[in-house]
């Protein structure tokens, strides 16, 4: 009835409306996006309007657009236990709207739930009172493994408990929206609602533009201004880092893109240190002190002095820090204990006694079981409610679901410990339209929304995360899970001004050029990505070229006997002769492709594209956006497996592999700013580089089963050294010609002595730590070998071709003189820049 | 009883330690009962910072961090500590029966006895399992006084165990403890307090030093003695009554409490994260001292078999 009463404010649907045609809406839910069946709710006319002048199929072909860019731009999340999981986040691009006004309700009441957590948590890390009174039962709270009797009055004087929150929410079929739950100690989310809009923006800009709806600049201007606010000890330039778990969390993809986002440090445990009660920065340049941290390691693992002893991602002496004020952490150490869904049904009178108010946004109902009553009545119910234990991390159970053997075991956990279990609701969330096969569909939904800290109180964030969800898993179960999201838009009266996501700054700047402070992990990161671009790169054209003439070997019956040699220089055994040219052609063809494709081979494509990923994800805010889409590209072509086993499209394969990694080192060459970072990465990739073009002059020189013309003319192919031989020389080949280009000839980048140069270039750019006026060990180490090649004696190799067994003496010589301190330069550079990555340890293991 | 208590711990590592955080919590804690005169406290090398707070538990803390590079490290407190001999328990006290102190655990609204829910919960060291209740329950008929249960059950685990600093290292799981019906005194007061726990009760553990006397007609050893471990469990409305299930006895002014908590995990005497040192050694020696008193104290008779930790 109430429906028809305003009905005349909605516009029926026509039959033409193509989009709408399958909409069909549950009577007894609420949609958010029609009123009853073919009734839109007024606020949503406009969008379908125009969305239906695109039409199906054009929403179609956008929405595969979205998909490809999410995966260019490598927005992953990180399935646990799967390291090599990285699942793809989809994004619906049909935004979800709120208007203004209910916005505006639900706002005040996420604020209010944030200051009343803020207020929880200072009591129950201080006077306790709420469970002194009784308000609070003790077992809920010391029964959890989020409340740290560590952080007892950790905290000083006028700090907050909560900066950052996360509220889970859905609506009923009431049309009431429900907290379903908090997330308090590294709330997640954010970045992710970011890049949701940014994406929508880019699918559907015309509608994007014109459409008033409340931009989210400035709610995280806010995130950043409170962060630089809690600085009390250098107020006028404070130093933020974002501290991440690493790249195996999850969602270190949101970690990385706030971190550029908010223009702040992304740094791992590893790379802080506690002295004097300081947190400080190991960088090249020594240490450099930290002001607020913007935590993203769960509570417990953040100081393995006071906290988990096993933890190696936290930061030995933070708590005691925190106490002295000298950093401040977003959110407090502590906080995890306000997630647990035990506190849902207290909140009500917490709020009352606490802050004196009226709860505004109600919790989805739940009894926690460890009140008699409250665990009869689940028991009682427990067909329609799902049965949660308060702790982390653990399953839920439906209670329609259970079969008979499953529901006793449960109810018998319940009565043995019934203060670890609640009894929630099971409420059906509302529906949203996304688009399937050119079709808008309803599915279920919840939100997650941010508040952030700001003056006494705290500020919503007009928009979040939608997620299509069934409403039992959590939003963070289906944040590790991956799943479909979509852009939620508040809606303003008038069309806003797009705000530049890139902010403006206006207090006082130190100008720097990205050098000295660059924490030494990451130097050691880009030194390692560097080398194992490198080595993918040497290793691919190898193959490359034994594939090549395998192919060329079954067409023409050339000559194949430096196959033999190839295989040598890929450290592939040699398979036995085989009883025809076919089953050596097979043999050779599956030891090659085995190269490429399996996984488990320490040098396999597979393996070194891991290495790069590894490293190259630990420094990712280092590289450029392009270049980051360049290493997804690389991913999807060298972990997509041909169908049949084809020597020809493996050879294709690997070409483009080839131009890949090119442009990638081409465009960190042109992208990177040339500093302390970049030089790691380009030693890295030059001492490789060498280390195999003197290894691949060994073989052809020295140690090849079949030395001659066939050979030279493979070393010059994968040294990419042909066409320049060739254009020089216009003659066959002749070893002398060969050394001189590959050895001497310090202006051609595939010559040892051009590498030596430059490595040697670049290391006298190192910062040196200690200032000291005398050599460092690398400069003495590069030095070595770029002299021991200066002064060779070159008639002496030159005469290879007259006296082979004494020039060889003499190449072979050369080769090692050069290559032993090669050898040692890596430990070197590793023990100068990249040493103070040691990881503490426990003077007592304290595990039971 | 006054006694002049020296423990002091010593670290020698392979190599060197560039930084190293350290809590220890050695430093008595004033009760009643116990008059602490304030400790002298010697940490070499000389830490960069070291700062005193108090814990939770109300227990004291000294956390201090040495940043130069050192091999080895020594921590020396010296306290002066007066126990009186008068407790509130004794074995002879009469107290509610058990069934009443558990249902007044869990519904009286005061404030002391709400917090001292916390004991009764599992904690680290403490699972709880049915193993323990099924031990615990030939002690505790309907309507038994609670000190009756627990002196009996204290008594059981005194004659039913095997003393033995072998069998038993902090990896040691409860239930093996009580498989075995081996272990030291740490092992004994988790047991115990799993048991009480069991039971619904609330039961802490508590660290401290206990007076062991020589045998007869012998000089007292300075340095042999040990740390000590035992527990206490609440009475509702009334306190808290220790036990020394170690020893069979409730202790009096031979015991001198250091701390207490849920378990062995809140009360380690000392504890520390490095950063190098390779593999290390440790070297503990505790002294308790009997000092001469105004008034003399009548004499002792040594108990055989009185077993401090000697972990």
């Amino acid at each position: 009835m109430i429906e028809a009463s305003v009905a005349h404010k909605e516009r029926p649907l026509s039959p033409g409306d193509t989009l709408l045609d399958h909409y069909s809406v549950a009577e007894s839910g609420y949609d958010e996006m029609c009123s009853g069946p073919g009734v839109l709710r007024p606020h949503w006319q406009d969008l379908v309007h125009l969305l239906e002048q695109l039409g199906g199929a054009e929403l179609e072909r956008r929405h595969t657009e979205i998909q490809r860019l999410l995966q260019a731009d490598g927005v992953t999340y990180n399935a646990y236990g799967d390291p090599h999981g990285y699942q793809h986040w989809l994004v619906d691009n049909i935004p979800l709207l709120m208007t203004g006004e209910e916005w505006s309700e639900l706002a005040a009441g996420m604020a209010q739930r944030s200051r009343l957590l803020n207020a929880l948590l200072a009591d129950l890390y201080g006077p306790r009172m709420t469970i002194r009174q009784g308000w609070l039962p003790p077992e809920l709270i010391f029964s959890h493994p989020g409340f740290l009797p560590a952080c007892h009055q950790s905290l000083p004087e006028g700090r907050r408990w909560l900066v950052f929150h996360g509220i889970d929410l859905a609506r009923g079929p009431d049309g009431l929206f429900r907290a379903y739950g908090d997330r308090a100690q590294s709330p997640s989310g954010a970045g992710y609602a970011l890049e949701n809009r940014i994406l929508l923006a880019r699918a559907l800009p015309m509608i994007y533009r014109d459409a008033p709806l409340r931009r989210l600049a400035s709610f995280l201007e806010t995130e950043r201004a409170t962060l630089a606010n809690l600085a009390r000890h250098h107020p006028e330039n404070p130093h933020v880092v974002l501290l991440t778990p690493g790249p195996n969390s999850p969602v270190y993809f949101e970690h990385a893109y706030l971190a550029n986002y908010l223009s702040i440090s992304l740094v791992e445990g590893e790379d802080l240190v506690v002295r004097d009660s300081r947190v400080w920065l190991k960088t090249l340049g020594g240490l450099r002190p930290i002001d607020v941290i913007m935590r993203r390691v769960a509570d417990d693992f953040c100081d393995p002095l006071e906290l988990r002893g096993d933890s190696l991602l936290g930061v030995p002496g933070l708590l005691q820090a925190v106490r002295r004020d000298h950093v401040a952490l977003a959110n407090a150490l502590g906080s995890w204990i306000v997630e647990t869904p035990g506190i849902l049904p207290f909140l009500p009178l917490l709020c009352q006694q606490l802050l004196d108010e009226d709860l505004k946004l109600p919790s989805i109902p739940t009894w926690w079981c460890g009140r008699p009553a409250d665990l009869s009545h689940v028991l009682a119910h427990l067909d329609r409610l799902v049965v949660r234990s308060i702790l982390p991390n653990q399953p839920y159970w439906e209670g329609n679901q259970l079969d008979e053997k499953t529901r006793r075991t449960l109810m018998d956990r319940m009565q043995a410990a019934p203060h670890l279990f609640v009894g929630q609701e099971s409420m059906p969330l509302s529906t949203a339209p996304v688009l399937e096969k050119g079709q808008l569909t309803p599915r279920p939904v919840m939100l997650r929304g941010f508040a952030v800290a700001e003056d006494d109180g705290y500020r919503v964030m007009p928009g979040g995360l939608c997620r299509v969800s069934n409403g039992l898993e959590t939003v963070q179960a289906t944040l590790q899970k991956g799943g479909i999201s979509k852009d939620w838009w508040v809606l303003a009266p008038t069309p806003q001004r797009h705000v530049s996501l890139l902010r403006q700054a206006y207090g006082p700047i130190v100008v720097t050029r990205d050098g000295n402070d660059l924490p030494s992990r990451v130097a050691d990161n880009l030194f390692w990505l560097g080398r194992y671009s490198e080595r993918l790169d040497g290793i691919a054209r190898l193959l490359r070229e034994a594939l090549g003439r395998l192919l060329e070997w079954e067409q023409d019956n050339t000559d194949e006997r430096c196959l033999d040699d190839l295989l040598d220089a890929l450290e592939i055994p040699v398979p036995p002769v085989a009883e025809s040219p076919r089953a050596r052609f097979f043999a050779l063809r599956e030891a090659l492709l085995d190269l490429l494709l399996e996984p488990t081979h320490p040098s396999s494509m597979q393996a070194l594209f891991s290495g790069i990923l590894r490293t190259g994800g630990a420094v990712r805010n280092h590289l450029g956006d392009d270049s980051w889409r360049l290493i997804n590209r690389l991913q999807h072509n060298i972990q997509e497996r041909p169908i049949e086993s084809s020597a020809r499209q493996a050879r294709d394969s690997l070409e483009r592999n080839l131009t890949m990694m090119a442009a990638f080192c081409g465009l960190c060459n042109e992208t990177m700013p040339h500093h302390q970072g970049w030089l790691f990465f380009d030693i890295g990739r030059y001492l490789e580089r060498v280390l195999r073009t003197l290894d691949l002059f060994h073989l052809a020189f020295i140690t090849a089963r079949n030395p001659g013309l066939p050979l030279w003319e493979v070393v010059l192919a994968i040294t990419d050294n042909l066409t320049v031989y060739r254009r020089r020389y216009r003659s066959a080949l002749h070893p002398t010609a060969i050394i001189d280009l590959l050895l001497f000839d310090t202006d051609n980048p595939r010559s040892v002595g051009y590498q030596l140069r430059r490595l040697q270039r670049n290391i006298a750019r190192l910062h040196r730590p200690d200032n000291s006026p005398y050599r460092t060990a690398e400069e003495r180490l590069i030095l070595e070998a770029f002299t021991t090649l200066q002064l060779a004696d070159i008639e002496a190799l030159a005469a290879l071709t007259h006296d082979s067994t004494r020039s060889s003496i003499e190449l072979t010589r050369l080769l090692d003189a050069i290559q032993k301190p090669l050898l040692s330069l890596s430990d070197a550079l590793a023990h100068s820049h990249f040493s103070h990555a040691e990881v503490p340890r426990q003077l007592v293991t304290m595990q039971p | 009883m006054k006694y002049l208590i020296t423990h002091r711990s010593q670290y020698k590592y392979s190599s060197g330690v560039a930084l190293c955080h350290n809590e220890a919590r050695l430093l008595p804690r004033q009760t009643p009962w116990q008059l602490c005169q304030p400790s002298r406290i010697s940490i070499k090398p000389r830490p960069a910072l070291s700062l005193e707070r108090d814990d939770f538990f109300g227990n004291r803390v000294l956390y201090f961090a040495i940043q130069d590079i050192h091999q080895q490290m020594e921590v020396k407190v010296v306290t002066e500590v007066t126990v009186l001999k008068q407790r509130q328990f004794s074995p002879d006290s009469p107290s509610m029966p058990w069934e009443q102190a558990r249902r007044m655990l869990q519904e009286t609204p005061e404030p002391e006895i709400i917090e001292a829910r916390l004991f009764k919960l599992e904690s680290r060291f403490i699972g709880l399992d049915p193993t323990y209740l099924a031990y615990a329950k030939p002690s505790f008929p309907p309507d038994r006084p609670l000190l009756e249960g627990v002196v009996e059950l204290n008594r059981r685990i005194y004659q039913e165990f095997t003393y033995d600093p072998h069998f038993t290292t902090i990896a040691t799981p409860l239930k093996e403890v009580l498989s075995e019906k081996r272990g030291v005194c740490q092992d004994f007061a988790h047991l115990m307090i799993a048991c009480l726990r069991g039971l619904g009760l609330a039961a802490r553990y508590v660290s401290g030093y206990l007076e062991t006397l020589p045998p007869p007609g012998q000089p007292r050893l300075v340095g042999a003695d040990a740390s000590h471990a035992w527990l206490a469990v609440y009475l509702p409305g009334e306190g808290w009554a220790e036990f020394d299930p170690t020893n069979n006895c409730m202790p009096q002014d031979r015991h001198i409490t250091l701390a207490w908590g849920r378990d062995y995990g809140d009360v380690a005497p000392l504890t520390g994260v490095m950063s190098g040192g390779g593999s290390h050694t440790l070297e503990v020696s505790v002294d308790v001292a009997p000092q001469p008193a105004a008034v003399a104290e009548p004499a002792t008779t040594r108990r055989d078999q009185e077993q401090p930790l000697s972990r």
